[in-house]
């Protein structure tokens, strides 16, 4: 798994051109398209689009736009926001580890998710705004760890530490809570794909583009960062304020995403290397094809959990799906990668 | 930030909705497409009459009745588009965090919602009168209701001649859940002349300490586990071993709802066997 750390070796197929990278995005939007279709006009209500079209206040009206678009939309975000700051933290912390979740985001969120749960805070959507809180002050902490050492490894190992101490918190939580409020906690930690309101998503889509545009602009310097930071200071890169403003974006970008859907597991760790084998490790390319493609992977994802509620008379949780659908293709793709025929 | 949670924790309490809600446009003429999300609220709409109106049940309903119905998920996460599918013109629910969102949602896309919560036997006398009155049978709501309010006044008359008994109410073994006070069993317990000594713990199903289960002596164990798991050693232990272990009879202890009375009586005839008729 040296993949991020051979940036020099880049064969001549895979290297940065305009023309190339249209074609890759390109290519990668239409993918996202198609998903964001098909969870439009797939489900278990039976909408009949043109009906919906032209009376958006009939029964399929109300179907397509209260809950079919925002759920896609909400689905598109998450997966971008994860997928593209999956890539990002693991060029900067020069592990093929490193996940969104790595940070402490995950052990924040899901504290304050729980803590919300376990005191039945119903109003103010006390699980999601908790979680944000809670993942926000989480990066705090393990970005002023981070300063305090200046090595990526001090971030690491303190947001795994303190992930590792929200975890204990949260089954001690668990432990005195009565079984039908342990059953919310478990969905909520799961990740799964509700329903949010408009204004909910609009500011939500704002907080991914700003941090997702932050990520995009600081890639050729994250390119450059995986040299290591004595070669990057050398050539010029701020180190210090690089890796900040990195640590900083994808975290609130991770915090934003856990907060509307929980914790979607997978995304980040498979979609940035999948598209890693395919296209090289560039930022300046992976971080948009991340984004582009967590997106289209969460959005299909969530249109399986759809077609599995026959089966099930339940929607299992998208972060469920995630798993089993990207670990085994993961896995093959890895494999037939590292014995090129 | 531990005062910012204090604040948000005494406004959720604030808000607490209470027993009753409406949520989404009123529900308008004959109600005939009523989809409920708990077997609870089947159980109070068949014993209304009603059962010909319910066009969904949630995944968990068992009864004959309703067995080919359409399942619209469960309690926490029932699936909006399947309930909006049956375009219902009354949707029966009990509130929760889990799901407030997904009724919220029904609400909005316009199908009438009741949320009724059944943690209490004063919640699930209310929700008979309640849904009786929606489904245009006030009567037979108010019957409902007016026969669990008697059964229980007539099971606390008879108890009062009887020496109250030490119960442990046990709902599974691995880990050891009973119940504790603030729930309808705990209630239904204190008619029947029982004290529950598990009364100390902290919610209406606790995980509760194997000692102090132990230590508080129970003179009757009433198994309601779904899964004999742990129960034979739960039952060697001294303290236990001497207590008079008995089956709970039937389901209609467990299930808040129009069979509670029935319950109550067979919980009052298995305390106290010697208790005339």
């Amino acid at each position: 798994m040296t993949t991020v750390a051979r940036p020099l070796r880049v064969p001549l197929a895979v290297r940065f051109t305009p023309a190339r990278a249209s074609l890759v995005l390109g290519g990668l939007l239409a993918l996202a398209i198609v998903a964001l279709g098909a969870s439009v006009l797939l489900g278990e209500y039976p909408v009949h689009l043109l009906r919906a079209l032209a009376e958006p206040a009939s029964a399929d009206g109300r179907v397509l736009f209260g809950l079919r678009i925002p759920r896609a939309v909400l689905g598109a975000l998450v997966g971008a926001s994860l997928a593209a700051s999956g890539s990002a933290l693991q060029a900067l912390l020069r592990n093929p580890l490193a996940d969104p979740f790595v940070l402490g985001v995950s052990g924040g969120a899901a504290l304050g998710a729980t803590l919300a749960l376990a005191l039945g805070l119903q109003a103010l959507a006390g699980p999601s705004l908790l979680a944000f809180v809670g993942a926000v002050a989480a990066m705090t902490l393990v970005l002023a760890a981070g300063r305090a050492r200046s090595s990526p490894y001090a971030a690491l190992l303190t947001g795994v530490v303190f992930n590792a101490f929200a975890a204990a918190v949260i089954t001690c939580i668990k432990t005195l809570l009565t079984p039908d409020r342990l059953g919310e906690v478990l969905t909520w930690l799961a990740g799964s794909l509700g329903y949010e309101r408009p204004r909910t998503l609009l500011v939500g889509g704002g907080l991914q583009l700003l941090a997702l545009g932050v990520l995009w602009a600081e890639s050729a310097r994250l390119n450059l960062l995986s040299l290591g930071d004595d070669e990057a200071a050398s050539l010029g890169v701020p180190v210090r304020r690089t890796r900040a403003l990195v640590l900083l974006a994808a975290s609130l970008s991770v915090a934003g995403a856990v907060a509307l859907a929980g914790l979607v597991g997978f995304v980040g760790l498979i979609v940035p290397h999948l598209l890693r084998l395919w296209l090289g490790p560039d930022q300046r390319l992976l971080i948009p094809a991340s984004a582009l493609g967590g997106a289209a992977f969460l959005v299909l994802a969530d249109v399986a959990t759809r077609m599995l509620f026959p089966l099930f008379h339940a929607e299992p949780p998208v972060g469920v799906v995630t798993a089993v659908l990207g670990g085994p293709l993961f896995v093959w793709l890895l494999n037939r990668g590292e014995h090129p025929a | 930030m531990i005062a910012a949670l204090l604040s948000l924790a005494l406004l959720g309490a604030g808000a607490d909705p209470g027993p009753l809600r409406m949520l989404g446009p009123a529900p308008r003429g004959e109600l005939r497409r009523v989809v409920t999300l708990a077997p609870s609220l089947t159980e109070v709409v068949l014993a209304l009459g009603a059962g010909d109106r319910l066009v969904g049940v949630s995944r968990f309903d068992e009864r004959p009745e309703v067995a080919r119905l359409p399942r619209v998920g469960g309690y926490v996460d029932p699936s909006v588009e399947a309930v909006m599918a049956l375009h219902p013109d009354l949707v029966l629910a009990q509130p929760g965090p889990g799901n407030r969102r997904a009724v919220e949602t029904m609400a909005e896309l316009g199908a009438p919602v009741l949320l009724l919560s059944l943690g209490t036997v004063e919640d699930v006398i209310a929700a008979e009168r309640a849904t009786g009155k929606v489904l245009g049978r006030p009567a037979q709501g108010e019957a409902l209701a007016r026969e669990l309010e008697a059964t229980r006044a007539r099971i606390r008359q008879r108890a009062r001649a009887e020496r109250p008994v030490r119960v442990l109410l046990v709902y599974g073994f691995e880990p050891l859940v009973v119940a504790g006070p603030g729930g309808f069993a705990d209630e239904l317990l204190t008619d029947a002349g029982a004290v529950n000594v598990a009364r100390d713990a902290a919610s209406p199903y606790p995980v509760y300490s194997v000692e102090r289960a132990l230590r508080s002596r129970p003179e009757v164990i009433l198994d309601a586990a779904d899964t004999p798991a742990g129960r034979d050693r739960i039952r060697a232990l001294p303290g236990l071993a001497e207590a008079r272990w008995a089956q709970v009879p039937g389901q209609a202890l467990l299930h808040p709802g129009p069979a509670l009375g029935r319950g109550l009586e067979q919980l009052f005839s298995l305390l106290h066997p010697g208790a005339g008729r």
